[in-house]
């Protein structure tokens, strides 16, 4: 039993890995009806930000704080330039942030090349614990994602900004009838969103190799994460990540990634269809 | 108004058609060959026309139905099931050609019968999910080694042996043009009939047409299905003249592209649709060489513009613009003459 | 502390020949109201005239064609929603719309700290505090539409069908609520009302929208005099 912890751990990293990038994708949902295609860029910004920083000869942990700061810009620049233009119909935003995300991509093979790009992982060694050991920068990286999951959920449910921002989830005209700045709760929660992706990115980078098409095989997975646990509360994301996340890695581990795929798929495609509002469906949007 | 008289799309369909069939004057061997490509997408990007144009149903996994018409196509025509009577019968072009079309066009009506029944999925939960399936449908095919893993399956035959002759594309290229033409012939009325008007109904306001009695659930499948049918037929064609299914086929990739054609040309306006599959394939024909990798950029750029700015399609709103002014010039004239309330416009 | 509101001029709230609609379709016509400073004027009027329509363009939630409007002497035409809450008008929707996943707290805090004036005003909400609005009664869940509204201290309070769906004792109490606040701190309020009781308890004016337009404005009394004369505002603009 000992011997499938690791496995176990793998799961786990992954899935507080897409909680992370799930995230800004249901804020943006749930407060602007819309899904941004060009989400997963901003996870691969995060990771050349960081990409960017090892050239310069900074430190990970530099890079990483910096990561969602960066990217938290490009997200307000976004919004302001592009999204709140279509955010009237949703269906041709989805296209837009497409097209975004075509552009993103581009612009970083045309600055990076092509191919592949690694981090040095900051935490060598690992951390021995039964009989087996486990590598120390993983237990770190869960570690943060964890702390930072858990300290949005805290801003989100503690906080007069989360207050706000739910109310305009829920309610925007009357939010905005009571004197609440709609549109500035939205961009900055768009910008929020957008740094979560970022952060997500630089932690991850050290671990995968990072290419300009990395943002799909995040963004996928964080897609099918909010259609089973529901994108109306951190809780039903954090269990829809955990679900979705943990199946595709154990699965991927012992059967094969391709089926992992599939079965996490059908999963998805059952529970939107006959829980429409997910797992854990609350008061959100629903499909 | 959002569409083009009946005259006018003929009038424009002509002019487009019998252009095509004067390519090979220009060039019988290498630009014949690529029309053939532009075409049979073009046919791809007229059935995504009407899926997502005229029944609002935006779908990012339409390839999935052009790769199930191509693959199907191959491994029927290459006997990859067996030697059986059955499959030496399937194995000719002309019977694999329709099973291809029908396989894909089954796909699509389980794949739509799970996702529109009842409430029904629609708008950007549709988007994610076909999204979703694309990819996944893309990775299954790479893994699986009988269809070829990752290289595809090679040695398609042709459509036949008047289409075998590998230095001359030309009988293809007019099969294919001419499929194309009566596939844009039969699209359009269908959607100038009262199909066509159920269809933009079940776009613009599903509940009140449920009210009237009418299924939004068989309206909306039936487009899927058709448009999949079509989109595998193109996708069949496509394998036979290249002579080679590969995933790229199949998957996310496609499905993306042929989006933006139909988002660039026109998405309500069948020929604006065919239209713009072509003319980005021969821009990028030409401007990605010059352009490197500044033509992706370019595209993308562009398709965003075009989504925010000229919704209705690059080459859609000039030919609406165009056709709107005509109209007003000949409503002048044929005042003294009335005609029935709707002349056809849908 | 809830300061009573001091203002220098005597219209609080005016809208000027106001035209809006939805795309082609025009719904009010060229509204012209006038609403002095600590006096409730009612609006009435069939279903599908437009109440709600004038609603959502007094608050800001529908852009306005034509017309111009004022909070308190300041003009606030076309200005988005927030920014007309901010200067003084505060919105009751029609059918309450709280919050139900937040507490009765966070809906009352939502636009600003809580006066305690609120506490005294409803009584009720005190004990009701940490109660998730999603579990009240519909009394109770429009005493938090109305405290939230008031916490916000605002010149102008719109009401948009306060009654709806509320049995007639709590639209009694709710009268008489209200009829305080308008006393204790001079708060003016334009009440969209089917409910001729609540009208007749709280309304100083009674205007009468028709076709787009006011059709004809009457004092309260008037109103009361011909409840049931065919002839009377009530029976020609309602068919009561």
């Amino acid at each position: 039993m000992i011997e499938a912890l690791p496995i176990f751990l793998d799961a786990l990293s992954f899935a507080l890995i897409l909680v992370l990038v799930a995230s800004g994708l249901v804020i943006v949902f749930g407060m602007m009806g819309i899904i941004n295609l060009a989400h997963g860029e901003l996870f691969l910004l995060g990771a050349y930000t960081v990409v960017v920083a090892q050239g310069l000869g900074a430190p990970f942990w530099l890079a990483a704080a910096l990561a969602p700061l960066v990217v938290g810009l490009a997200g307000l620049a976004i919004e302001f330039l592009l999204v709140r233009f279509v955010v009237h119909r949703p269906l041709d935003t989805i296209l837009a942030t497409w097209g975004l995300s075509i552009a993103i991509k581009q612009i970083v093979v045309l600055a990076f090349g092509p191919g592949s790009h690694s981090v040095a992982v900051p935490i060598d060694g690992a951390i021995s614990m039964g009989g087996f050991t486990y590598p120390a920068y993983r237990i770190v990286l869960m570690a943060v994602a964890t702390a930072v999951i858990a300290g949005a959920g805290y801003v989100l449910v503690r906080t007069r900004m989360g207050l706000l921002a739910r109310a305009v989830i829920a309610r925007p005209d009357t939010s905005a009838s009571l004197g609440v700045n709609t549109g500035r709760v939205t961009q900055v929660s768009f910008a929020v969103g957008a740094g979560l992706a970022g952060l997500a990115g630089a932690l991850v980078a050290p671990l995968i190799s990072v290419d300009p098409q990395m943002g799909l095989g995040f963004l996928v997975p964080a897609f099918l994460a909010i259609l089973v646990g529901g994108a109306s509360s951190m809780t039903s994301l954090v269990a829809g990540g955990g679900l979705v996340g943990g199946l595709d890695s154990l699965l991927g581990g012992w059967v094969s990634p391709v089926l992992a795929q599939i079965t996490i798929f059908v999963l998805a495609i059952l529970v939107i269809r006959l829980r429409p509002g997910g797992l854990f469906p609350g008061r959100g949007r629903r499909p | 108004m959002n569409r083009v008289s009946p005259s006018f799309s003929a009038a424009t369909a002509a002019v487009v058609f019998v252009a095509l069939a004067l390519v090979p004057v220009l060039d019988s061997g290498y630009w014949t060959g690529q029309a053939t490509r532009y075409v049979l997408f073009g046919l791809f990007a007229m059935s995504l026309s009407l899926v997502w144009g005229r029944a609002g149903l935006l779908t990012f996994g339409h390839a999935v139905f052009f790769g199930i018409g191509g693959y199907g196509m191959a491994s029927l025509t290459m006997g990859l099931f067996g030697d059986g009577t059955l499959w030496a019968l399937l194995a000719r072009p002309w019977v694999a050609l329709p099973v291809s079309v029908a396989g894909a066009g089954l796909a699509a009506a389980a794949l739509g019968w799970f996702l529109f029944w009842g409430r029904g999925v629609s708008g950007a939960y549709l988007a994610i999910i076909t999204l979703s399936v694309a990819v996944i449908v893309e990775q299954a095919v790479r893994g699986i080694y009988a269809l070829g893993g990752d290289n595809g399956l090679v040695g398609v035959p042709a459509l036949g042996a008047w289409a075998a002759d590998p230095f001359d594309p030309m009988p293809m290229y007019y099969a294919v043009l001419v499929t194309a033409a009566v596939v844009y012939v039969g699209l359009d009325r269908l959607l100038r009939s009262r199909v066509g008007t159920l269809l933009t109904a079940v776009s613009a306001n599903p509940d009140r047409l449920g009210h009237f009695g009418y299924s939004v659930f068989s309206v909306r499948l039936g487009a899927f299905v058709l448009g999949a049918a079509i989109a595998g037929l193109a996708g069949a064609m496509f394998v036979a003249t290249d002579g080679f299914a590969s995933p790229s086929l199949i998957g996310f990739g496609l499905s993306a592209e042929v989006l933006i054609w139909v988002a660039l040309g026109g998405r309500s306006i069948v020929l604006a649709a065919f239209l713009g599959a072509v003319a980005v394939r021969l821009s990028e024909a030409f401007l990605s060489g010059l352009l490197g990798g500044f033509w992706l950029l370019a595209l993308g750029l562009v398709f965003m513009g075009s989504v925010v700015l000229l919704p209705q399609g690059l080459i859609a709103t000039p030919m609406l613009w165009l056709n709107n002014r005509l109209s007003q010039g000949s409503t002048s004239k044929s005042r003294a003459a009335p005609g029935p309330a709707n002349d056809g416009m849908v | 502390m809830y300061a009573p509101c001091i203002s220098a001029t005597a219209l609080m709230l005016e809208f000027n020949d106001i035209q809006a609609g939805y795309g082609q379709l025009p719904v009010l016509r060229g509204v012209s109201l006038a609403i002095e400073k600590g006096t409730v004027l009612a609006l009435m009027g069939r279903n599908g005239m437009g109440k709600t329509t004038l609603c959502k363009a007094c608050n800001g939630l529908l852009a306005t064609t034509a017309g111009s409007m004022r909070v308190d002497g300041e003009d606030v035409t076309g200005m988005p929603a927030f920014k007309i809450a901010r200067r003084g008008l505060a919105t009751v929707p029609q059918g309450r719309d709280v919050f139900e996943d937040f507490t009765v707290d966070a809906n009352l805090s939502l636009g600003g700290p809580v006066p305690g004036a609120i506490y005294d005003w409803f009584p009720a909400l005190a004990s009701l505090r940490h109660r998730m609005a999603g579990t009240l009664s519909g009394g109770e869940q429009q005493m938090v539409a109305i405290g939230r509204a008031l916490a916000r201290k605002p010149k102008v309070l719109l009401l948009d069908e306060p009654s709806e769906g509320l049995q007639p004792s709590v639209i009694h109490e709710m009268g008489v609520v209200l009829r305080r606040v308008v006393d204790d701190v001079g708060l003016t309020i334009l009440l969209v009302e089917q409910h001729v009781e609540l009208v007749q308890a709280l309304a100083g004016t009674v205007a009468f929208l028709a076709d787009g337009v006011i059709a004809e404005q009457v004092p309260v009394s008037v109103l009361s005099d011909t409840l049931n004369d065919a002839e009377g505002p009530l029976h020609r603009h309602l068919c009561i």
